[in-house]
């Protein structure tokens, strides 16, 4: 399908308003991407981007304003009609079926079939002439289900899933989020590699850096409304910067002289299996002191589950040991590990932080309930329990400010900010958190983070897992990345540069030349990176 | 990282979802007009098998809460529907389909008859006897009833198997073996049919308030204080946090330092424990020997569909026992008075408990109607 | 996925369905039970039919499952499914019915559980109910109105004989030793499921509604974005499913020639087996099918036990399927589920 040949911009939005109940997630939204180009949509978590392209996409219907594509009006009442239209979306989550092989989803919805059979043949040699004219590695594992595919692998399948069905138009959300530095700039090159043969591509980010990189035009939202739209070559960060967030930003943030005491939790040679009984954790040692912060950094997948999982109890350990306060706690049950102090903030707040139907009550018991006062003799003082969640509500800013709110009503900030104080609330000596602020709205952010460098300061030892560098970086006192299971290195955050690090995420050795680390990435086997353990369903 | 277990727990916690996310004014509502949907499309199946509907609801009513007479045979009834409908709920509140309350049930009351049978010698032949016994056949069930409800516990929390099917299939065992049992081993001297010799005349329930032989207020109590009891284990011990909480979400669970599955083996244990009791209730209430357990009544089914109606609160099974027994005792009256097949008492029951699995029905009804609910 | 394919990925599964027979084999010499009675020219067709009602059932709870739907009511459908046959097949001969009324009773049985399959499947998407409590229920819906049609026809639970399928005889190829009788002088119907279960076969690996039913069950929103409608997808399947079981209940009566409705009616939990037998094929049609062999073959094995004189009490030999369920279900608990089973799929609009 060629682009007709007309002035008109691939896309125009005009005056776009979407609601939702009571809250207005587009507010008179203008936006228009011109042919050939790329143009980044940035904006802060929830400040409507994804909201925008949905509706462009025929997911959602606007409650006002008008869409064109290539000068013509138009109006998609499903994603089917958006995809007829030549529009494609690559979500941040990944819409693919995993048992099903790498071809299979390619052609989902768009099978050519022969005598009612699918003709398997005839999509293999469209795929492959697809993959051939984009310099895509897709074609060379056609055959393999999705769910052995690392993250940047499953990526590129969605980007010719699109192609695929013939998408001029493609909407990329948050592709960065799962990807190293080095998948990312492999991203960039694709994007340029498309946009040369005339196909025009929204970006939606919210990382700055990115934008001026990839974009061709900046367009910033805040809050639901376009805020500015600049060309990325005038650009600069603090001015972005400025209109993401409507005030000066300060880019660093002062660090602090700290001086860690006593070694509080050890590990030595740990080793730990997966779901599938393949090791996750290989070898891994280290020592956190009190008043220390030991970030755990790391491209998802490579092991940090099961390392936090080892640590709070939730795991059996293959071999090594866990020593807390020189005491051997290998052995120690989850429950024991909570009385003995050691406290966790869990990575997936919505299946083991919080029962979501329970309202903060019963929640606040969670983890207490072997505790007095809030249980004597094996029955429940509810009343004691219902003042200890009232006081963590009170101390955490959780909104909305009652203890009988269903948790799954909470926003994300809220929920973690509520965990967050129960776990804080045990008086813990060592706290293990995991992606404490994942999801998380901005302030909410700033609220976690103040509370954990609190902690520090009076004297907890935490272990910080993270997949945000810019959140590792300014917490941690060191940072140990962690790579298929190993930690591949140990290093100081001021002497350590973003490249340095997205290189030790990515197993190189960080002095390694960059461009022979990119050459290395790009024949990544598909089932290598995140292993067959990774991203699976049992 | 998704967790392995998660899909299986998430898809009760849905189920739960969907049956406790109700507020307590629409659960009531929900079950009230489930209950008359389907007792509507049993008179519309009456009216279409050429039947009066209007005589056939007669029947009903004088069946149920006619005289003193029906209303003991509501009771009894009731009696049954509570203590099984409190197994089944127990289970369910707790994330875990216990189907196999039927079997738990059959097994329990076994036990309790052979176990008196045993024991009968050996205790003296007056109401201190007659009492111990009837304690010692109770504990018999509920060990038994336990015992065989935490055999499908076992093996889903340690072994993964869906408890639905092997809990049905349970069902059939105990049916089978129970049935050869009093068959063969245990059929009684000079009994015709495969039944098991008669408890001796002093075991048994004294006859307060109503004179008939096969319902006991004292059976009722039982049922009562159990209910009580059940409530309280559920909504003040940690027992009962730990088994509503692994049911609901096995991570959280987890994360709270509870051995699920462990905890998944207790509940269905103390629901198998309940249902003994129910099956104690039976044998010596209204029984007084085991009989072929196949033709005795499907009352660990009909209580998936009290406990349903209840939405799954011990407290809210009275109600819905109630409502149950009602009907079971009417299904008897008809059987007797009139010539319309007992059996669409049992296909009304099942149409209550289709109309309960989707209250979504009822609401998207009362939006289109304009009776209440929030526009989408 | 190929046969072959099947086999490689399965090979745990089939080595120890052979390693099953191998014991039984190895069990029945030490006890010096007398195997040559018990494995006959007449068990393996008896095998073959009590395994179509199970197939059929499978098949049809296969595909709605894979589509995201636990269909746990098909052996309500089934009950449906045999009380319907039967009615309509005696209403259709006058009270003796022929071969042709058989026929238009199995026809009417599964057009009537497409209706019924219909209102489930839009209780258990558009209204979202509980699957498996709507599941549960249409048994108990089942159990209730089965033997009420009995009781309405015939003024009892148990239908009067009525008409059994009569045996299809291909000329010649019957009179092949062995091969004859159980292939070519059986029920027609046990080459209908074999049918049946090869073209699902077809359907799901090979078509691009298999593609789509797998995926709905998968990653809907993968569905959806591709621009097919889930609803649509699911719908299919589980009316399909209740069309199946309902064939299945059909078969069951055409077998039997009269309808029972006392106890669990005379569908007798192989609704519940067709689950197992699904879930033990690791939701391949195929695969379910032989795991229907052998669940058939276990239900057989009483009449075998009672010709060679081997003494064990029938009740207790009938339980024999029940407890191989328990049993796989033990060992193969943890098969992996299509994802997104269970859950309410609400397109984004």
């Amino acid at each position: 399908m060629a682009p007709p040949e007309t002035a008109a911009p691939a896309v125009r939005l005009d005056g776009i308003t979407k609601r939702f109940g009571d809250v207005v997630a587009n507010d008179g939204v203008d936006f228009t991407l011109e042919r050939g180009t790329v143009h980044a949509l940035l904006g802060e978590n929830g400040s409507g981007k994804t909201t925008l392209m949905s509706v462009l996409y025929g997911l959602y219907d606007q409650d006002a304003g008008t869409i064109a594509i290539d000068g013509q009006p138009r109006a998609f009442d499903s994603p089917r009609d958006a995809m007829d239209a030549g529009v494609g979306m690559i979500h941040q989550h990944f819409q693919l079926v995993e048992p099903m092989t790498v071809l299979q989803n390619v052609i989902l919805g768009h099978e050519p079939t022969e005598n009612g059979l699918v003709d398997e043949a005839a999509a293999r040699d469209d795929v492959e002439a697809i993959c051939s004219r984009y310099d895509f590695d897709v074609d060379r594992y056609l055959d393999t289900p999705v769910r052995e595919l690392d993250l940047g692998a499953r990526q590129r399948v969605e980007i010719v899933k699109s192609l695929y069905r013939g998408a001029e138009i493609l909407v990329l959300d948050e592709p960065t989020a799962v990807l190293t530095p080095q998948e990312a700039d492999r991203l960039f090159d694709v994007m340029d590699e498309l946009t040369a043969s005339g196909r025009s591509l929204v970006f939606i980010t919210h990382k700055l850096d990115e934008a001026l990189t990839a974009a061709d035009e900046i367009t910033v939202l805040r809050d639901g409304a376009a805020v500015g739209t600049v060309a990325a070559a005038d650009a600069t960060e603090r001015e972005l910067a400025r209109l993401m967030v409507g005030r000066e930003v300060l880019f660093d943030r002062e660090r602090r002289e700290t001086a860690p005491g006593e070694p509080l939790l050890a590990v030595e040679d740990l080793r730990v299996r997966g779901d599938r009984g393949l090791e996750r954790v290989r070898e891994v040692g280290f020592t956190v002191r009190e008043r220390e912060i030991l970030g755990v950094a790391g491209v998802q997948g490579n092991g940090q589950t099961e390392l936090v999982e080892a640590l709070a109890g939730l795991r059996p350990v293959a071999s090594g040991a866990i020593r807390f306060r020189g005491e051997d706690v290998t052995g120690l049950s989850r429950r024991e590990r909570i009385e003995a102090g050691i406290a966790y903030v869990p990575e997936d707040r919505q299946t083991e932080g919080l029962v979501q139907d329970y309202d903060l009550v019963h929640n606040a018991l969670l983890g207490n309930h072997t505790i007095e006062p809030y249980a004597r003799r094996g029955f429940v003082d509810w009343a004691a329990v219902r003042e200890h969640a009232e006081e963590i509500v009170r101390e955490y800013d959780v909104q909305p400010p009652t203890p009988d709110a269903e948790a799954a009503s909470l926003s994300g900030g809220n929920q973690q900010k509520f965990i967050a104080g129960r776990e804080i609330e045990h008086d813990p000596d060592v706290m293990v958190a995991a992606h404490p602020t994942r999801g998380v709205d901005v302030g909410s952010i700033e609220f976690i983070h103040d509370r954990l460098l609190a902690l520090r300061d009076a004297g907890l030892a935490i272990v910080l897992v993270s997949s945000k560098l810019e959140e590792i970086r300014t917490l941690s006192d060191r940072i140990a990345v962690m790579y298929e299971g190993e930690f591949v290195d140990t290093v100081d955050p001021d002497a350590v540069t973003d490249e340095e690090l997205g290189l030790l995420m990515a197993g190189r050795d960080r002095g390694e030349d960059p461009t022979d680390a990119r050459r290395g990435e790009a024949e990544v086997e598909p089932d290598r990176a995140d292993g067959p353990d990774g991203g699976g369903r049992a | 990282m998704t967790d392995p277990d998660a899909g299986g727990g998430r898809r009760l916690d849905r189920a739960a979802d969907r049956m406790l996310g109700a507020s307590a004014v629409q659960r009531l509502l929900i079950a009230t007009a489930s209950t008359v949907l389907a007792l509507v499309v049993g008179l519309v199946v009456v009216a279409a098998a050429g039947y009066d509907p209007a005589t056939f609801l007669v029947n009903v009513f004088e069946g149920s809460f006619g005289d003193a007479t029906a209303v003991a045979q509501t009771l009894r009834s009731t009696t049954l529907f509570v203590l099984t409908g409190v197994a089944v709920a127990v289970a369910f509140r707790a994330g875990v389909f216990n189907i196999g309350v039927q079997g738990q049930f059959v097994v329990g009351g076994f036990a309790t008859v052979v176990s008196i049978l045993w024991l009968a010698p050996l205790a003296p032949e007056n109401a201190v006897g007659g009492a111990a016994l009837l304690v010692c056949g109770a504990l018999a069930a509920v060990v038994a009833g336990g015992l065989y409800g935490a055999l499908p516990g076992v093996l889903k929390a340690y072994a993964d198997a869906n408890e639905i099917i092997t809990t049905i299939m349970l069902n059939f065992i105990a049916i089978g073996v129970v049935g050869w049992l009093v068959d063969g081993p245990f059929r009684g001297e000079g009994q015709r049919a495969p039944n098991t010799a008669r408890i001796p005349e002093h075991v048994g329930l004294p006859r307060l308030v109503f004179d008939v032989p096969d319902f006991s207020v004292v059976g009722l109590a039982v049922a009562l204080v159990a209910v009580g009891a059940i409530a309280v284990v559920m909504e003040r011990t940690r027992l009962g946090y730990d088994m509503i909480t692994s049911g609901h979400q096995e991570a959280a669970a987890a994360f709270s330092g509870v051995d699920a599955k462990r905890t998944i083996v207790a509940t269905m244990t103390l629901s198998g424990m309940v249902a003994g009791v129910a099956g104690a209730v039976f044998a010596v209430m209204i029984q007084g020997y085991y009989s072929d357990p196949s033709g005795i009544g499907t009352y660990g089914f009909d209580a998936i569909a009290v406990s349903l109606l209840a939405a799954n609160n011990p407290l809210g099974v009275v109600p819905a026992g109630l409502l149950f027994g009602g009907l079971d005792a009417a299904g008897r009256h008809i059987g007797i008075y009139s010539d319309v097949p007992v059996q669409l008492i049992d296909g009304v029951v099942g149409l209550v408990v289709l109309f309960v699995a989707a209250p979504e029905l009822f609401r998207m009804a009362a939006r289109r109607t304009g009776l209440g609910g929030e526009d989408r | 996925m190929s046969v072959a394919d099947y086999a490689a990925r399965n090979r745990v599964r089939i080595g120890a369905a052979v390693g099953l027979l191998a014991g039984a084999a190895l069990l029945a010499a030490l006890l010096d039970l007398p195997v040559a009675a018990i494995v006959t020219v007449g068990f393996v067709e008896r095998t073959l039919q009590a395994a179509t009602p199970i197939a059929l059932a499978a098949v049809g709870g296969l595909y709605a499952e894979k589509s995201g739907v636990f269909n746990i009511g098909l052996e309500g459908f089934m009950i449906f499914g045999a009380a319907n046959a039967g009615a309509v097949a005696w209403l259709s001969g006058g009270g003796s019915p022929t071969q042709l009324d058989l026929w238009v009773g199995i026809l009417a049985a599964v057009l009537l559980s497409l209706a019924y399959g219909a209102i489930f499947a839009a209780l258990t998407i558009r209204y979202e109910a509980d699957q498996i409590v709507a599941g549960l229920a249409v048994w108990f819906v089942g159990l209730g109105f089965g033997p009420f049609t009995a009781v309405v026809l015939w003024g009892n639970r148990n239908s009067p004989r009525l008409a059994s399928v009569a045996d299809l005889t291909v000329p010649v190829l019957s009179e092949l030793p062995v091969v004859g009788p159980v292939l070519f002088d059986t029920s027609p119907l046990v080459a209908l499921a074999a049918l049946a279960v090869g073209i699902s076969w077809v359907v799901l690996y090979r078509t691009r509604y298999g593609y789509w039913l797998r995926a709905a069950g998968e990653n809907p929103e993968a569905l959806d974005t591709a621009g097919v409608s889930v609803a649509r997808v699911r719908y299919g399947a589980v009316i399909f499913s209740a069309a199946m079981a309902g064939l299945a209940g059909a078969v069951l009566l055409a077998h039997a020639g009269s309808f029972t409705g006392t106890g669990d009616t005379m569908v007798n939990g192989r609704g519940w087996i067709g689950i197992v037998a699904y879930l033990f094929g690791n939701y391949n049609p195929i695969g379910a099918g032989a795991a229907a062999v052998l669940f058939g073959g276990l239900d057989m094995l009483q009449i075998q036990f009672q010709t060679a004189g081997i003494e064990v009490p029938n009740r207790l030999v009938n339980l024999f399927p029940y407890a191989a369920v328990v049993v796989v279900l033990t060992v193969w608990g943890s098969t992996r589920m299509p994802a997104a089973v269970g859950e309410p799929y609400e397109s984004e609009e």
